[in-house]
């Protein structure tokens, strides 16, 4: 049924990119200021569920800011909310993912009525040496979904840009790329050094879901390891509902600041999930199961070679739609299996 | 048979003989900029043999980290191992862009002759045959870094006259707005600097005319010949330079690999002999 699913990039091809008028994937850099003016900032109790804060987050023809990086410290137990709510005319923006990205796609070839991805503004979507992202390939090469392609820098600093309020960022890449053709950046003359420089739009997504290492209650986050860009996605989006690994006391914040990566205002909704990465990889707390990201490869890729989906069908009723909670999911993973993967770790040094 | 001794044929694979040239393209003292697989591993055999002080930064946000075990992706919190700083990919490609890194390690799906590489798509962009991963950092790395090596698969589909899209441009690419081939060199001026300065295939090794921007045939793997090469390309490479076979591989390094950095054979597979 996936002909069901709205995509104009059919349509699309038969123009030139650059003729169509620019227009943001998402909320305006000016829209978003408005909200981020208009809500609350003092410092309240944001802790709640996952059920909770994607029933009022979420919302049909969204931008979904995803943080983490590939399969690292990646939103899954947000992704597996999401997709139990069911969300369509999705666009997503984000660097570099897999997992997270690629059970929103096995969701809508599993029911695209009540998943559906519309568009994705990235720069790589893919398994690292695993392999290419079989979904992807599939919804990308059908012309199912849209894409606007930049670098790994250049999605990082179009959510820096919003992070900082601005619309565009110059930026010494892009240049000489097919990108320069395709994507919404446009090479301009610098105003001071009058030589070419490439410029990207800011990205403000309208919600941003990052899993931190470590957050009070307030959403003062730590992040350890690699950040990402979960600093900026958190910053550059009007709303961000962020997992954390474990809730810590304010007075722990408070007595190494420099440790906040994401500040209380940039987070509207705070949810204790330990494993909120699993089958990904969290510092200081659990390494990557090879063997389940492996696994969930394996059905999109029957899917994508053959045209079954029933394997699809099974893992999202197992492990997705036959679950309540996140935890529910873990609890089928088993506990031996999150000891095995919290030892593999081999105690990477967080302060927490 | 000493640790010194180039191995003999048998003893090593294609991939062990180009993880060792890739290795040999390092520098000591240089800060290279790694992707994940064969280009991790031969970084490390780099670090542990003629280049220990180079210093690696894994986009993800690791600043010369020093992994005992191989990380299975640049993102894996195993990059962090013995870092000097770690952060994000603002910061770590920002350190790039301002000038920092002297080498990328790359891969690709196309070629041409002028070193520009395909990651993105095969056929028509909009209407692609077939989608790729993407770009990725590879652009940005090959428009930041002094000198940038890819390491591909070599079949004549892939060292194409044309890539079907320029995802990192090489030497000579197109001029904005009117299209027409320009030296990278004069595009950019002189605030850019960097291209590719080597190709690593599974035939040989190729680099890059100086003047015309043009790749040209530097070393054939054992087995090949120059000549054989040429007729893997869907271009005209240049033969006219070729300065011998590229160098086998020491015990020493296989050991290394093998038992050091990849003895799981996560990344390359050990001869088997019966």
């Amino acid at each position: 049924m996936l002909n069901t699913v709205s995509s104009k990039i059919k349509e699309v091809s038969k123009l030139k990119y650059k003729e169509k008028p620019f227009e943001y994937w998402g909320p305006t850099p000016d829209e978003s200021r408005k909200i981020v003016v208009n809500k609350s900032h003092g410092l309240r109790d944001k802790r709640t569920t996952l059920k909770e804060a994607v029933a009022k987050y979420v919302k049909n023809g969204m931008n979904l800011g995803i943080g983490g990086f590939v399969n690292t410290r990646v939103p899954v137990a947000a992704v597996h909310e999401i997709i139990r709510k069911g969300v369509t005319d999705l666009t997503i923006s984000m660097q570099s993912n897999s997992i997270c990205t690629e059970l929103l796609a096995g969701a809508m070839i599993v029911d695209p009525d009540r998943v559906s991805i519309k568009r994705v503004e990235m720069a790589w979507w893919g398994y690292e040496i695993i392999g290419i992202a079989p979904l992807f390939r599939y919804l990308t090469t059908n012309g199912i979904i849209e894409v606007d392609d930049y670098t790994n820098y250049g999605m990082s600093v179009r959510f820096k840009a919003a992070a900082m309020g601005i619309p565009f960022i110059p930026i010494r890449d892009h240049g000489g790329s097919d990108m320069e053709l395709v994507n919404r950046g446009k090479m301009i003359e610098c105003p001071f050094t009058k030589k070419n420089i490439y410029v990207v739009p800011a990205c403000h997504p309208d919600l941003g879901i990052v899993n931190a290492t470590a957050s009070d209650m307030y959403g003062n986050a730590r992040l350890f390891g690699a950040l990402c860009t979960c600093p900026e996605i958190a910053m550059a989006s009007n709303h961000t509902l962020l997992t954390t690994e474990q809730i810590i006391p304010t007075d722990s914040i408070r007595k190494y600041p420099n440790l906040t990566e994401i500040p209380y205002p940039a987070v509207d909704a705070v949810v204790e999930q330990p494993f909120a990465s699993y089958p990904g990889a969290c510092y200081g707390h659990y390494w990557f199961d090879m063997e389940h990201i492996k696994y969930f490869r394996s059905l999109g890729d029957e899917f994508r070679k053959t045209g079954n989906k029933e394997p699809l069908e099974k893992y999202y009723q197992e492990y997705v739609f036959g679950c309540e909670t996140f935890d529910d999911y873990l609890d089928k993973i088993g506990y031996k299996t999150l000891k095995h993967l919290r030892k593999m770790d081999e105690g990477q040094p967080i302060i927490i | 048979m000493s640790e010194k001794d180039f191995a003999k044929a048998g003893d090593f694979t294609l991939a062990d003989l180009m993880t060792v040239a890739a290795a040999r393209e390092v520098n000591d003292h240089e800060v290279v900029f790694a992707g994940t697989g064969m280009p991790m591993v031969a970084i490390m055999l780099a670090q542990k043999t003629h280049a220990p002080n180079l210093k690696l930064i894994f986009e993800a946000g690791t600043f010369d980290g020093r992994p005992d075990v191989l990380p299975t992706s640049v993102g894996d919190p195993r990059c962090e191992d013995g870092a000097s700083r770690a952060s994000g990919l603002v910061e770590a490609f920002s350190i790039a862009q301002r000038g920092y890194v002297d080498l990328g390690f790359l891969g690709g799906a196309e070629v041409d002759e002028y070193g520009n590489v395909n990651t993105t798509v095969i056929g028509d962009y909009l209407n692609p045959d077939l989608r790729l991963t993407g770009s990725g950092g590879n652009p940005d790395i090959n428009s930041f870094a002094k000198r940038t090596v890819f390491i591909m698969v070599h079949e004549p589909r892939r060292f194409t006259k044309n890539v079907s899209y320029i995802t990192s441009p090489g030497w000579r690419v197109k001029k904005w707005p009117s299209g027409e081939f320009i030296s990278r060199k004069e595009l950019y001026g002189g605030a850019y600097r960097g291209g590719p300065s080597a190709v690593i295939s599974t035939a040989g090794v190729f680099r890059f005319n100086e003047d015309t921007g043009r790749m040209y045939l530097d070393t054939y793997h054992p087995g090949k010949t120059p000549e054989e090469i040429k007729g893997m390309c869907q271009f005209d490479l240049d033969i006219s330079r070729v300065s011998g076979e590229t160098p086998l591989p020491t015990y020493d390094q296989l050991r290394i690999i093998h038992e050091v950095l990849d003895p799981e054979e996560i990344f390359l597979p050990k001869v088997k002999k019966a």
